[in-house]
Parts: structure tokens; C-alpha cells; sequence
């Protein structure tokens, strides 16, 4: 798997470098089914003995087990099925006493492992106040800098709404395609992006057809040359990101700032809604078609206004003071 | 296929042990494979040991197809289809336990039952493998005598052969590794005390310190020699180094008793160049055989001084021995078809 956490290790390390330290990565496989080897992959990484290192930075679970006498967390993940997803009823752990122990043994070793750190950054505010909340531990919120801010210069106001990245279930392209089909027929739709799986690119598909949307929209799911993802969303008139309850902000989200492009989410979208503010920076609908599809025709309704909060977007995100320096900085204090 | 690359790692310390595990990385991807690369860290103190042999007996890599394991104890981990490619053991409990510079603890009882029991662990976990293969004949003899285990040699070719290619035979000699006590290169210097002929030497190579490197050029200064003796105490590019094996007259490589023929060996081959070696230098006479592809001569200065001369007043014969070392390469299927085929069965 690659994903979000490998691309920010792989940027923090070359951004180490570049601030004149020597950095290494280490990844640290994980298999969270079945269960029951949970509690096994754990101890391996608490067993491992890491030397000739000065620092160590720390992601995320269970990596941040590793001992030693210089650990800082930049958490961007506990496990969140023995936490709040185990409150909402999205857990892979058994029922019963089994779970319990094993909820009980990643809290306490969770516990254990910031205890021991020397200083804990979190990836967003959602994660920051989940630690608090679960764990009782204080964080700074240390928000992840784009890698290549260069590429989201320029472009036009186009006449379509931008969908990018990751495709699967959590993400919701399919819900902007079911809003899409109560909007006026002058709204388009880009989705841009690889499917987590075959199905999740079919399930797109399917629906395009059966709401016969295939002159409104484009589909082009596939993995992106970063050139070509940029090109479709600074050409953008809006960007719409509507994860489920995301830790962070999202560099979607993010990258759409940088461009200057207005926001549209939903209000169960967690980190997002740090960057999305209801009709300044963007619109924040309810998790429904209807709903969301009033935002998408406000894009094209007043265009003026939707390039104006574009600009607010930018103006919040460039306030945020978010780049690899700083961060790299902040991480070595 | 899903397959996963599993070594261990000294962080901060690059050498030839990663560059297997990358080098075939790149080779599985290029077929379309898909592929994991995992280095987990690795320490020898023998107090802890058996606590990080746990660690990788726990390690889940279920969703793989299959596991290539190299550096120790990667060989630990727990797959259906677990293969070896076998660079080393755990050398100061194997190899090196009788020699009380390199064993590293002491000779009692306890580090004696830590040895026993390493041997144990270690056959056992040999055994599980759906098949063993290792870099060279001498770890393929210590795996059949300390473990009782039976591999096939599979020697690691050198990445991207293309870029090694052959311009002109020239006066000089190269010696492109790190300059290290073990690697030598003393010998070498010395060695320019006694040629008879206008034969040049370069020694090209970083260090784990400047020790070794200004002790070379003191003895360099000392005999009086430095107007044919080149050292370049640095890490050289590729390019650099592809250049260097071009133009040479021969290479020479001769380490203290190694495991492997050492990658500069078969790239020097690769550019149709001599290897001088020595009777004492372990893996690389896998590879040279005396008198055809380069000399293996006794470790002293004045035997080496010797083909030395005798390479510079005869390009005829460097430039068939250089040929030799060429076809040497096919002979003992040094290539990456070979490799991915094997690996692959």
C-alpha cells in the first residue's frame, strides 16, 4: 500500500535533507486483519532496536512503539478502530472480552508510547482533539505543507466542478454524481483519480449511466501524472472534496487553496472544514444530493462571487503559514 | 505478483547490502511485478539478539504472494512461500567465532549458549524456506556446514551492465572500494615499490575514517612513489567509475578472505578488464581464475608487482584476459534473466 502517510514520509525526508540532515525512512509493515495478530505486531515493533539514530520522527501506528530516547510523534493515525470508530461501530476487533482487552492493551501501550515521547504534533485539529479526548494527551497541530506549490499557479475559470484524487467508498465521487442529476444542465463534473479497486471505478461508471450524466461529466480514473491532476484543477471553477470524516485537511483541499479555487464539502467531512468556511472560502452542503446540488449550481450562478471565495480560500490557506521549513523546524525544536 | 523485499538495515550505513535488494527491486518492477521493499533495523549485540529475532518472527507480510529475505535475521520472518537469497550470517557467531578479534564477546558460557541456541533458531528457520539461495559458494559451504542446509549460488549481477564498456587499455591499474585495513590497499602501494615498468596505480574509494586513507599516504610519500600512485580519497560517481573501467590496463581487488567477488569485479568484467586477485582474498576466486581472466598470486607486494609488470609489457595478453572476464560472466550466469528466472520458479 501507498498511500498519504508514505508520500508525507518520503517529502518530511527530503525536506530534512535539504534543511541539511541526513534522514532515513522506515516503514514499518502492518496487517490490521486479522485481529487477533494485532497485539503481536505491536510487541515486534516495541522489539526492534533502532541505533545510530539521533532523532526520531514518528507517524503513526504502530510505528510510533519504536523505542527511543528521542522520539517526537507527528500522529497522523492511531488506530482508530479501537477509538472513535469503535464509538461509531466501524471496528474490525471482536465483541465481547476479546476486544475489550485489546482496546484496553492499544490504549494503554498508545499511553505509554506518548508518555515517552519528547513532544507530540498531531496532522490536524480532528486528531489533535481525538488524542485529547481518548488519551488524554496535549498536542500542537503541525499541518502537512504542500510538496509542490509551483504547479498550482495560473489556469482558468473553466465550466466544470473538480473531483480529484483517491476513489473509493469513503471519498463519496459517487454522492456528486447523484447531486449532479438534480443540477441544472449547465453544471459539469471532472472526477480525476485512481480507484482504490476495480469495483469503486465501476460503481462510478454504472452511475453515470444510469443517470444519464455522460454529457456532463468525465470520468479518467486512473492514477495521475501530478501534471496532469494539476492541469485539471487549476482549470477548475470549483473544487468539491466530501470524504467521511477525514483526519485532515486533505491535500485536495489544500492544493485547491493554493489554486485559489472556492470549496465545496459536507458537513461530515472532518479536517476539510478547517479550510471550508460557508460562503466565504467556499460551501459546506448537508451529505444529500439536494443539497449539494444547490452548492454546485451556486458555482456557475454567481461566478464573481465563486472566484471571490477562490481568493478567500487562498488568502485563509496562505495565512495558515504552511511550508516545509517551518514545519521541518518545528519537528527538530 | 505481490512480492516482498525483506533485508535489515543499520540506518545511515549504505553499502553493498542494500544495493542487492534494490537493484533486484528495480529488475521485478521493470517485469511488471508489484513490489514492497522492507528494511527493518538490525543490531548484533548479542544481549539483544533473541529479542529482535522475535520482533521479525512476528512480523505479518500475509498479503505478499511471496518473500525474498537477504540480510539477517530477515530470514526470521514467517510466509507460505518464504525464499532466501542468503548474503551472510550472523558471522561473528559463525565464521569469525574463532577469531578473538572479530567474535566480539567473549568466549564463556553464556555467549556459547547464545550461540547454540542462534544455531538453533536460525536452521530452523532455514528449513522453512521454500528454497535457499545465496551470493556465493562460500556462504552456500557455511550454510551446509553450520546449518546443515543445502542452496543453490545465485551471484548478484551489477545493475544497468550497459553503462560499463570498453575504450582503450592504458597504463594503469584501478582499484575502485572503500579504502578499508581489510580491502588492502597497502599492499598495493606497496607493490609500486617493486614494478619495473612505468605501470600506474589509482585507488579510488570513501572510508569509515580518514585513518586507513592517511596512513596510505604517508606510505605513498614514504616510498617515494607518488608520481605513479593516484589516490582518490572520495566517493566516486558512477560515471566516474564507468570511465575509470574503459580505460584501464586491469583491476585489482583483494580483500582480506570476503564472502563475495565484490561488484567492482564484475563491473571491471563488464568492461572486458583483467582482475588481480590473491590467494587469500575468499569470494573473489569464484570469479578470477588464475591466468584467464586475471591472476591470483600470493598476498605480497612483490608477487603482485610482479603481474603488474607483466600486464603492462603485454597488452595482447590484457586484452584477452579482459575477454576472458567478459565470457567469464556467462559461464557462472552472472545476469539478471538468470536471477529473475530462479527467484521466479
Amino acid at each position: 500500500m501507498w498511500g498519504g502517510a508514505e508520500e508525507l514520509s518520503v517529502n518530511l525526508q527530503k525536506n530534512l535533507i535539504i534543511a541539511g540532515h541526513d534522514s532515513e525512512v522506515l516503514r514499518i509493515p502492518f496487517q490490521w486483519e486479522p485481529a487477533s495478530r494485532i497485539s503481536s505486531q505491536m510487541l515486534m515493533v516495541r522489539a526492534l532496536e533502532l541505533w545510530n539514530v539521533d532523532k526520531v520522527i514518528a507517524l503513526k501506528f504502530p510505528a510510533f512503539y519504536i523505542r527511543h530516547p528521542d522520539k517526537t510523534l507527528w500522529l497522523l493515525h492511531q488506530y482508530r478502530q479501537a477509538y472513535d470508530l469503535y464509538d461509531a461501530g466501524q471496528t474490525n476487533l471482536p465483541p465481547g472480552q476479546e476486544g475489550d482487552d485489546l482496546r484496553a492493551l492499544i490504549t494503554n501501550a498508545d499511553n505509554e508510547a506518548f508518555a515517552e515521547s519528547k513532544r507530540i504534533f498531531t496532522n490536524s485539529e480532528v486528531t489533535r482533539r481525538r488524542l485529547k479526548k481518548y488519551n488524554d494527551f496535549d498536542a500542537t497541530v503541525l499541518l502537512p505543507p504542500i510538496n509542490d506549490p509551483e504547479l498550482f499557479a495560473g489556469g482558468q475559470f473553466g465550466d466544470y466542478i473538480f473531483a480529484g484524487g483517491r476513489v473509493n467508498g469513503m471519498k463519496r465521487q459517487h454522492l456528486l454524481l447523484e447531486a449532479l442529476a438534480h443540477t441544472s444542465s449547465n453544471v459539469r463534473l471532472i472526477i480525476a483519480g485512481p480507484p482504490d479497486s476495480p469495483a469503486d471505478g465501476n460503481q462510478l461508471r454504472e452511475a453515470v449511466e444510469r443517470l444519464g450524466l455522460g454529457d456532463r461529466v468525465k470520468l479518467d480514473l486512473r492514477f495521475l501524472p501530478r501534471e496532469t491532476y494539476a492541469e485539471y484543477l487549476i482549470n477548475a471553477a470549483a473544487v468539491a472534496y466530501l470524504p467521511f470524516d477525514e483526519d485532515s485537511l486533505g491535500y485536495v483541499a489544500m492544493e485547491a487553496a493554493t489554486a485559489g479555487k472556492a470549496l465545496i464539502t459536507t458537513s461530515d467531512s472532518g479536517g476539510i472544514l478547517g479550510l471550508v468556511k460557508h460562503r466565504e472560502t467556499g460551501w459546506v452542503a448537508k451529505p444529500a444530493a439536494a443539497s449539494l446540488a444547490d452548492v454546485m449550481n451556486a458555482v456557475f450562478v454567481d461566478q464573481a462571487l465563486t472566484r471571490s471565495y477562490g481568493r478567500s480560500a487562498r488568502d485563509l490557506w496562505n495565512s495558515f503559514e504552511i511550508t516545509w521549513p517551518k514545519t521541518v523546524e518545528s519537528l527538530l525544536q | 505478483m505481490k512480492i516482498a523485499l525483506v533485508s535489515t538495515f543499520v540506518p545511515f550505513i549504505y553499502g553493498g547490502a542494500r544495493n542487492i535488494v534494490e537493484w533486484l527491486q528495480a529488475m521485478l518492477e521493470k517485469e511488471g511485478h508489484q513490489v514492497e521493499r522492507i528494511y527493518l533495523p538490525q543490531i548484533d549485540a548479542p544481549d539483544l539478539l533473541f529479542q529482535q529475532m522475535t520482533a521479525f518472527r512476528w512480523i505479518d507480510l500475509s498479503s505478499a504472494d511471496r518473500v525474498i529475505c537477504f540480510r539477517p535475521q530477515a530470514h526470521l520472518i514467517q510466509h507460505p512461500h518464504k525464499i532466501l537469497w542468503f548474503i551472510h550470517h550472523i558471522r561473528s557467531f559463525y565464521d569469525l567465532w574463532d577469531n578473538d578479534l572479530y567474535r566480539g564477546c567473549p568466549d564463556d558460557e553464556k555467549h556459547r549458549g547464545l550461540r547454540a541456541a542462534l544455531h538453533d533458531a536460525d536452521t530452523i528457520a532455514l528449513r522453512e524456506a521454500k528454497h535457499i539461495f545465496t551470493n556465493s559458494r562460500v556462504v552456500s559451504d557455511r550454510l551446509k556446514h553450520f546449518n546443515g542446509v543445502d542452496s543453490e549460488v545465485l551471484y548478484p549481477p551489477v545493475f544497468s551492465s550497459e553503462r560499463f564498456h570498453t575504450r582503450e587499455y592504458n597504463d594503469e591499474i584501478v582499484c575502485i572500494c572503500r579504502l578499508e585495513h581489510h580491502k588492502r590497499q597497502h599492499l598495493l602501494v606497496d607493490a609500486m615499490e617493486f614494478t619495473k615498468t612505468p605501470v600506474r596505480l589509482r585507488l579510488c574509494g570513501s572510508s569509515s575514517s580518514s585513518h586507513y586513507p592517511d596512513e596510505l599516504e604517508r606510505r605513498i610519500a614514504e616510498l617515494g612513489v607518488g608520481d605513479r600512485v593516484t589516490l582518490e580519497y572520495r566517493w566516486i560517481t558512477e560515471e566516474e567509475k564507468a570511465d575509470y573501467f574503459a580505460d584501464c590496463l586491469a583491476t585489482v581487488y583483494l580483500p582480506e578472505d570476503e564472502d563475495s567477488y565484490g561488484y567492482p569485479s564484475i563491473e571491471a568484467s563488464h568492461s572486458a578488464k583483467a582482475i588481480i586477485t590473491t590467494t587469500d582474498s575468499g569470494g573473489v576466486l569464484e570469479l578470477v581464475q588464475d591466468g584467464i581472466n586475471g591472476f591470483v598470486t600470493e598476498p605480497t607486494a612483490e608477487r603482485l608487482a610482479e603481474v603488474m609488470d607483466k600486464l603492462y609489457v603485454d597488452r595482447e595478453l590484457a586484452k584477452q584476459m579482459g575477454r576472458n572476464a567478459l565470457e567469464r560472466l556467462d559461464e557462472i550466469n552472472i545476469s539478471w534473466s538468470h536471477v529473475l528466472r530462479r527467484l521466479l520458479a
